[in-house]
């Protein structure tokens, strides 16, 4: 069991590590959304932390795609 | 009960756990045909029955004494971390970037591993017991966090999580009985990309909840969020096929 949970962590901090920290910083952005916009920031903040994480979802998985293509690239040559 | 929130809440825990226990099943059906079923039965029912205690004790223990918003807070935020692992993963596969999870070949290597290792008839096959012990185990730890993680919000949610799961249990074992061979027509890769974009709604959908949002239409805005996720995943997997030329394939790691 304490394997499991180790290599979950590492795949989770380390293998996607980019956008487990984007998640957390898209996370941290919607809680100051809510506490400083009062009640319409309590009544949006659903909302900004979907889109945020929407386009931290395309941009993490384009950069992938990129790295990929480079290294494709690199191997063919 | 509201029918409705039943399903909500019961359809994502049932093909998310039904994805564990596939992982599960695969594994104690390849002991079983390799080196006989009563170690691999023993194995299962033990494992069963420390699970039920991790569950009696530690579970029970965080949903009733945890305040809910803090508990709706903490469990979103992971599920939105470990959604979104499993969408990039789903995404990437779809994408023909890395490998799709093939059950059969899972199954076939447990069975060409067990075969190597051996059995002497006359003793108990504490491999065997051992390797389905730590498969259930394993597997099951995923079902229960899925469970407390879609019952966080406690009540109705918890109750329609768990039966969900028991459904999830009930239906891929019996059809692995029926079978006695990998559940390869189970599509594992569109069940994990689906688990994936529900465990990130939740995740934004409880995460807002503790925060002090109230969702127009209560649980009836998942589906909406749901559908957002795999739009969005539509779109990056089609970019994805744009960006890269056909038939590559990296290392998930590498990307």
């Amino acid at each position: 069991m304490f394997s499991a949970i180790w290599s979950t962590l590492v795949g989770l901090l380390i293998e996607d590590g980019q956008l487990a920290i984007g998640a957390l910083f898209a996370l941290a952005i919607t809680w100051g959304v809510a506490y400083s916009g009062g009640d319409q920031g309590r009544e949006v903040s659903g909302w900004v932390l979907l889109a945020i994480v929407l386009v931290l979802v395309v941009a993490n998985l384009y950069r992938a795609g990129v790295t990929a293509r480079a290294r494709v690239s690199s191997a063919r040559r | 009960m509201d029918p409705i929130a039943l399903a909500i809440h019961a359809t994502p825990a049932f093909i998310a756990s039904a994805v564990e226990f596939v992982e599960a099943t695969t594994i104690v059906l390849a002991v079983g045909v390799t080196r006989g079923w009563r170690a691999p039965l023993i194995g299962t029912v033990a494992a069963t029955a420390t699970l039920a205690v991790i569950i009696a004790t530690l579970g029970v223990a965080i949903v009733t004494i945890v305040p809910e918003q803090l508990l709706k807070g903490v469990v979103g935020a992971l599920l939105l971390l470990f959604g979104l692992r499993w969408l990039r993963k789903a995404v990437l596969r779809f994408a023909g970037i890395v490998a799709i999870h093939d059950e059969e070949l899972i199954y076939q290597r447990e069975l060409a591993e067990l075969r190597a290792q051996g059995i002497q008839r006359t003793e108990f096959d504490w491999i065997g017991f051992l390797v389905a012990y730590k498969a259930v185990l394993l597997e099951g730890t995923e079902v229960a966090f899925i469970v407390i993680a879609f019952g966080a919000a406690g009540g109705i949610a918890l109750t329609a999580a768990t039966a969900g799961a028991i459904a999830a249990g009930i239906f891929v074992i019996a059809l692995g009985i029926a079978l006695k061979k990998p559940l390869t027509m189970v599509p594992e890769n569109w069940l994990k990309f689906g688990v994936g974009a529900m465990l990130c709604s939740f995740g934004v959908f409880w995460f807002a909840e503790a925060l002090g949002m109230e969702w127009p239409g209560d649980a009836l805005s998942i589906p909406l969020i749901v559908a957002a996720f795999l739009a969005a995943s539509g779109l990056a997997i089609r970019m994805l096929r744009a960006l890269l030329p056909q038939g590559a394939r990296v290392e998930a790691r590498n990307v």
